[in-house]
């Protein structure tokens, strides 16, 4: 059709179909649900990435009406998703999706944990800023910060 | 599926080899419960050398300087979409998505999309990731969760990966300049659409209609920059009226539903305090 467009069409289609792959590694492997859904989301950026490109390339609106209809779907789907991923937490206190593998089939089998120490081993790199003002006094009982994030 | 997906690697050795580099730097990157810093760098180095071999295998673009930007672009958005998936602490990888937002709205530029790339960062950036935020500080005990630190079967996964990858670079490297034949063109916008006109109509261009000719002779590619966000308006609230005014009942719906499931699991939770507060103990 139009030949000169063809090389960024594939260009932003290999990028499209990086972010999907990727987002279905993570979804597969990730635990916390949250970083799942984060997971389904950049899958949905490369579906989005690839409509564009099509789109650019037949000069048509299609691709880009599709996807603001993502966008929109993304933004229900991520309201009602949160909800559900606040009950859970709030029924088992944790954001932990084999929290949930009671609901898994009979054949597959059962998630076991294998021992981890109870600290995490890597210790947390913080940015270091210059020191400004006085320190103010320390709570002994509560922490300034957490060490985690 | 997998002995044309081999016959493609042969075929494209620098794509294969991009491939098995990223499912291998992703296997070695993900959170494993140990902690081996050979295996973590080793992994960035694969990582490295798959992204320059994406580079390599890629097509050039016209100008350098469309070129560069998209690279970067493009860059800063996979390589933050990786970083994401292997973060350990969910705060960071909630950081590292809307870096790489930024990267696809970057590219969605590039790509000629202007409202698209700025509703993705004012959406996703400004109002959804913020939500994920706001979910992980209220739900996200202090110190990095154990099921923060194992992953599902990540060599099963990145072998999953890899193979989709494949099977998609494999598509995109066959896609020819060739008219498609089997199937009726589709419809452009060639002219704004006039208020109240019909967007069907407008998409037969009218033979008297001095610009409808003179966008028609115009290069795809430029087809859509002409007052680009007046006539997507155009196209969305003319041809795609209805689909408009069922996404907004859908946003509607949407919000409704997810303020009745938090009140009614507010009075639940309040009538079974006691229950479930043994039960939680008991974890």
């Amino acid at each position: 059709m139009n030949g000169a467009n063809l090389p960024l069409l594939q260009n932003a289609l290999t990028v499209g179909a990086i972010l999907f792959s990727l987002g279905l590694v993570g979804i597969l492997t990730r635990r916390n649900l949250i970083v799942m859904f984060l997971s389904a989301e950049m899958m949905l950026q490369g579906i989005a990435v690839s409509l564009v490109a099509w789109s650019r390339y037949h000069g048509d609106w299609g691709g880009h009406v599709l996807v603001i209809f993502i966008l929109t779907v993304a933004a229900c789907e991520a309201a009602v998703a949160l909800v559900f991923v606040l009950q859970a937490f709030a029924r088992t206190g944790r954001l932990d999706s084999a929290a949930w593998q009671s609901l898994r089939e009979a054949t597959i089998a059962r998630t076991v944990d294998h021992e981890l120490p109870a600290v995490d081993t890597v210790p947390p790199r913080f940015p270091t800023l210059t020191r400004a003002g006085v320190l103010p006094p320390a709570d002994e009982d509560e922490p300034l910060q957490r060490d985690h994030v | 599926m997998i002995a044309p997906l081999f016959a493609a690697a042969v075929a494209q050795p620098l794509v294969g080899a991009a491939i098995l580099a990223t499912a291998a730097s992703l296997w070695l990157l993900l959170p494993n419960g140990r902690e081996r810093p050979a295996a973590r760098g080793l992994g960035w180095l694969l990582g490295l050398a798959a992204l320059a071999a994406f580079v390599a295998a890629g097509r050039r673009l016209g100008g350098l300087g469309e070129e560069a930007v998209f690279l970067v672009v493009s860059l800063v958005a996979v390589v933050s979409a990786a970083a994401t998936i292997v973060s350990r602490s969910p705060v960071y990888a909630a950081i590292w998505f809307a870096l790489s937002l930024a990267g696809v709205a970057g590219v969605l530029l590039v790509l000629g999309a202007q409202f698209l790339g700025v509703a993705t960062i004012v959406v996703y950036a400004g109002a959804i990731l913020v939500m994920f935020l706001f979910v992980l500080m209220l739900a996200q005990p202090a110190g990095l969760a154990p099921y923060d630190r194992v992953s599902n079967e990540p060599f099963l996964s990145a072998i999953a990966g890899a193979v989709l990858l494949g099977a998609l670079s494999l598509s995109i490297g066959r896609l020819s300049a060739a008219p498609v034949t089997c199937c009726a063109p589709p419809s452009r916008a060639t002219a704004p659409p006039a208020p109240g006109e019909d967007a069907v109509a407008s998409a037969a261009p009218s033979a008297g209609s001095s610009a409808a000719t003179a966008v028609a002779t115009t290069a795809a590619a430029d087809r859509l920059a002409d007052q680009h966000v007046a006539r997507l308006g155009g196209e969305l609230f003319g041809r795609h009226l209805v689909a408009i005014e069922a996404a907004g009942v859908l946003l509607l719906v949407a919000l409704i539903g997810a303020i009745a499931i938090v009140a009614r699991g507010e009075t639940e939770r309040m009538d079974g305090d006691d229950a479930r507060s043994g039960g939680r103990a008991s974890r």
